[in-house]
């Protein structure tokens, strides 16, 4: 028990330093973007009909603390990001939390309903192709699973909407009805929000089950010819039973620790399926952050808030993993 | 037994030798193309990838003009796809020809000008007109003016035009082209960052290792998207179309190395305590001279392979990246810019041979992972075995 405590309090330390680490990247990226705060927040007064001189820009720079070392200046938004504050938004002058609200958290369910449904189909139908040995299916199988990496996310929200716009003259942008847009949650709103979110969800689960039918194929079929199973085989073991208590066991490890990295790949499709649908969550903010009014503040939460919740999912699935798996356990535990 | 019988054996005994022989001393590259040739749906892929590189390696020769604003047909804007044909009511030809349209406008039209057709004036097909002048590959003293075809009066639109009245067909060849470039360049970055960091990190393995494994990981957490965002948000409006395009390829490879660089250390960890690297050490070769003339020639068709694999991913990414606006921008064409133009309604009711390039992008990625799928099972030295 000590030396598990022991293994998820490095593993956890390691998450953080990770964090640290991505934290840089990203603050750094943020500082690439020309132009910084001061220079904005003025040149919207500018447009205001006020006479800005340099000295204005200094002085709001100094307000704001850009004119302090780059390393202090990360040191303090770090910390802050850690206790969940992110100062104002650049542009739009308001809180970053106030801005966000329960929008990431919505954006977070969309990404993992669609990871949890993809693996659910991914497992099932992965394991049938590789152990029901009929080309006819391996090839449907593969086909089909190419087709989700080939046909991009943004083509598929189009056709489909496009589709039922022309259709049913029926519009399937958004996350919620206009009447419900700004109210607060009640069970008609999340009706409503049901409604709407299962076009997003099966958008991205399509490329995600894609993705995951393949990784499962590839894993599975690796595993089967391994001389393990051969030898259960050898001691009577068939059918179902083989096959779940032998290579399926085996091949669920690298799934499971992998889907940190699936939810990355999630998030990645979010902003533009977001774009499409005009979805008003944090794929849409981000987008407005860096394609369009730069606000380098509101970017730089989000994202940060993105790969903290992938580094999160990652250090569960670590934990996870050494809790099912009693080869993970044993090393950890020293035999 | 007769003689010609007893001969007959000894050359099948020396056929089969020969062939065992063949087998033994066969490159791992030959083996790989001997077992790559076995896959029907990878071959088939293979064929459709060289005619997409050739369509987009020649694109300038094949299509019948420029595909910038300076190839415009103003009189044919939106115009629908020109399908030649040998014979019509009027009677046969034995040269392909198309119809003559001619832009109308009146109160049966709804005062909106619309092409119509004139059966009665037929443009014949020519080949190898002279047109704009062109390069390859940018050299300059391959400047050419010759096209594969043409129509002897006016323009031909085999794809039909766009909004601005940009022939649909040259526009998607060179698009083809360049999203190929965009890859190749990306792919090669990522490539050599693969190397370095994944050779470095596997051949020294231990301390070296862990570092390098916990950057990897890291840069593998950030989302990509937002990434390329960021990074491109930095790209200044002034930038020309073509600083724009190298730029975006540099951040893709950039942000393309870790799978990569995973893959080469995994071979190199599985590598390094083999023999012969012991009695390279022992003659005393540097390390560096070990991991180039010893390490990766033990595993240079994986890499190729990979390469192969990942370069679906890049094409994909700049997709993405020019849809949402942040990529390659209009005088360049690439198929994310040509999808841009799909994304309104008006389209999908009236003109809908803009999705064409849809349909060019969709069959690049799929020959694209269908021969890296190929090459994969062909350079897995294992597969036979299992089957």
């Amino acid at each position: 028990m000590l030396q598990f405590a022991r293994f998820t309090l490095v593993r956890a330390v390691m998450a953080f330093v990770t964090l640290l680490f991505v934290s840089l990247i990203v603050f750094s990226l943020m500082e690439l973007v020309p132009g910084d705060c001061a220079e904005r927040y003025l040149a919207f007064k500018n447009t205001q009909g006020l006479q800005i001189t340099t000295e204005d820009i200094d002085a709001e720079r100094a307000r704001l603390g850009l004119d302090r070392p780059f390393i202090v200046r990360w040191t303090t938004w770090i910390t802050n990001a850690f206790s969940g504050e992110f100062g104002d938004s650049c542009i739009l002058r308001v809180n970053i939390n106030h801005l966000l609200g329960d929008k990431f958290l919505i954006s977070l369910g969309i990404c993992m309903t669609s990871l949890v449904l993809a693996y659910l189909i991914a497992v099932p139908v992965g394991i049938i192709s590789v152990t029901a040995n009929s080309p006819i299916l391996n090839n449907t199988l593969r086909f089909v699973s190419y087709l989700g990496l080939a046909l991009p996310n943004f083509l598929l929200a189009l056709l489909i909407m496009l589709f039922f716009t022309v259709q049913f003259g029926e519009s399937l942008t958004g996350l919620f009805s206009s009447e419900f847009r700004d109210a607060d949650w009640s069970y008609e709103r999340v009706l409503d929000f049901l409604g709407h979110v299962w076009l997003p969800i099966f958008i991205l689960g399509w490329s995600a089950t894609a993705f995951a039918i393949q990784t499962v194929r590839a894993l599975m079929s690796d595993e089967i010819g391994k001389l393990y199973v051969t030898a259960a085989a050898a001691r009577g073991v068939t059918g179902r039973r083989l096959i779940m208590r032998y290579p399926a066991r085996h091949a669920l490890g690298p799934i499971v620790n992998s889907l940190g990295f699936d939810l990355n790949r999630i998030f990645n499709e979010l902003p533009i399926v977001a774009l499409i649908l005009t979805l008003t969550e944090t794929g849409a903010l981000l987008i407005e952050a860096l394609a369009r009014s730069n606000d380098q503040q509101l970017a730089g939460a989000i994202i940060f808030l993105l790969t903290a919740s992938i580094v999160a999912l990652n250090f569960l699935t670590d934990i996870l993993l050494a809790v099912v798996d009693p080869r993970v356990r044993r090393s950890i535990l020293g035999n | 037994m007769t003689d010609a019988a007893h001969q007959g054996q000894e050359t099948d005994a020396n056929v089969d030798q020969k062939l065992k022989e063949a087998y033994f001393t066969a490159s791992q590259g030959q083996l790989i193309w001997a077992r790559f040739r076995r896959v029907r749906s990878a071959m088939i892929a293979a064929y459709v990838l060289v005619f997409l590189i050739v369509c987009g390696l020649f694109a300038p020769f094949l299509s019948p003009y420029d595909p910038t604003i300076a190839g415009r047909n103003k009189d044919y804007t939106n115009g629908a796809p020109q399908i030649p044909k040998f014979c019509d009511e009027n009677g046969c030809s034995w040269r392909p020809f198309i119809y003559t349209y001619e832009r109308t406008r009146s109160i049966k039209t709804n005062f909106r000008w619309v092409s119509e057709e004139n059966r009665d004036k037929r443009r014949y097909l020519t080949f190898f007109p002279k047109g704009a002048d062109y390069t390859f590959f940018r050299i300059p003293f391959l400047r050419f003016d010759r096209h594969l075809f043409g129509v002897d009066e006016g323009k031909i639109h085999l794809f039909g035009t766009d909004s601005g009245g940009k022939d649909i067909f040259s526009r998607t060849l060179h698009a083809i082209n360049t999203s190929l470039a965009v890859g190749t360049i990306g792919v090669l970055i990522a490539f050599v960052l693969a190397l370095i960091i994944g050779g470095v990190s596997g051949y020294f393995g231990g301390f070296i290792d862990s570092a390098a494994q916990m950057v990897t990981d890291a840069i593998r957490t950030v989302p990509a998207i937002p990434l390329f965002m960021a990074l491109a948000a930095f790209v200044p409006d002034e930038w020309s179309s073509e600083t724009r395009f190298f730029f975006i390829s540099i951040i893709l490879g950039f942000i393309g190395w870790p799978t990569l660089a995973r893959r080469v250390r995994t071979h190199l960890l599985s590598e390094r305590n083999q023999e012969y690297v012991l009695a390279a050490q022992l003659c005393g070769a540097s390390s560096s001279h070990i991991i180039r003339r010893h390490l990766l020639p033990s595993f240079t068709s994986y890499i190729i392979v990979d390469l192969v694999i990942s370069f679906p991913y890049m094409v994909l990414s700049e997709t993405a990246l020019s849809f949402i606006g942040l990529g390659l921008k209009d005088p360049v064409n690439s198929l994310g810019v040509m999808l841009q133009n799909v994304t309104n309604a008006d389209v999908l009711l009236n003109y809908q041979w803009y999705f064409i390039p849809v349909i060019f992008f969709i069959t690049l990625v799929l020959a694209f992972v269908f021969v890296g799928d190929g090459l994969r099972d062909a350079a897995d030295p294992y597969s036979d075995i299992q089957k």
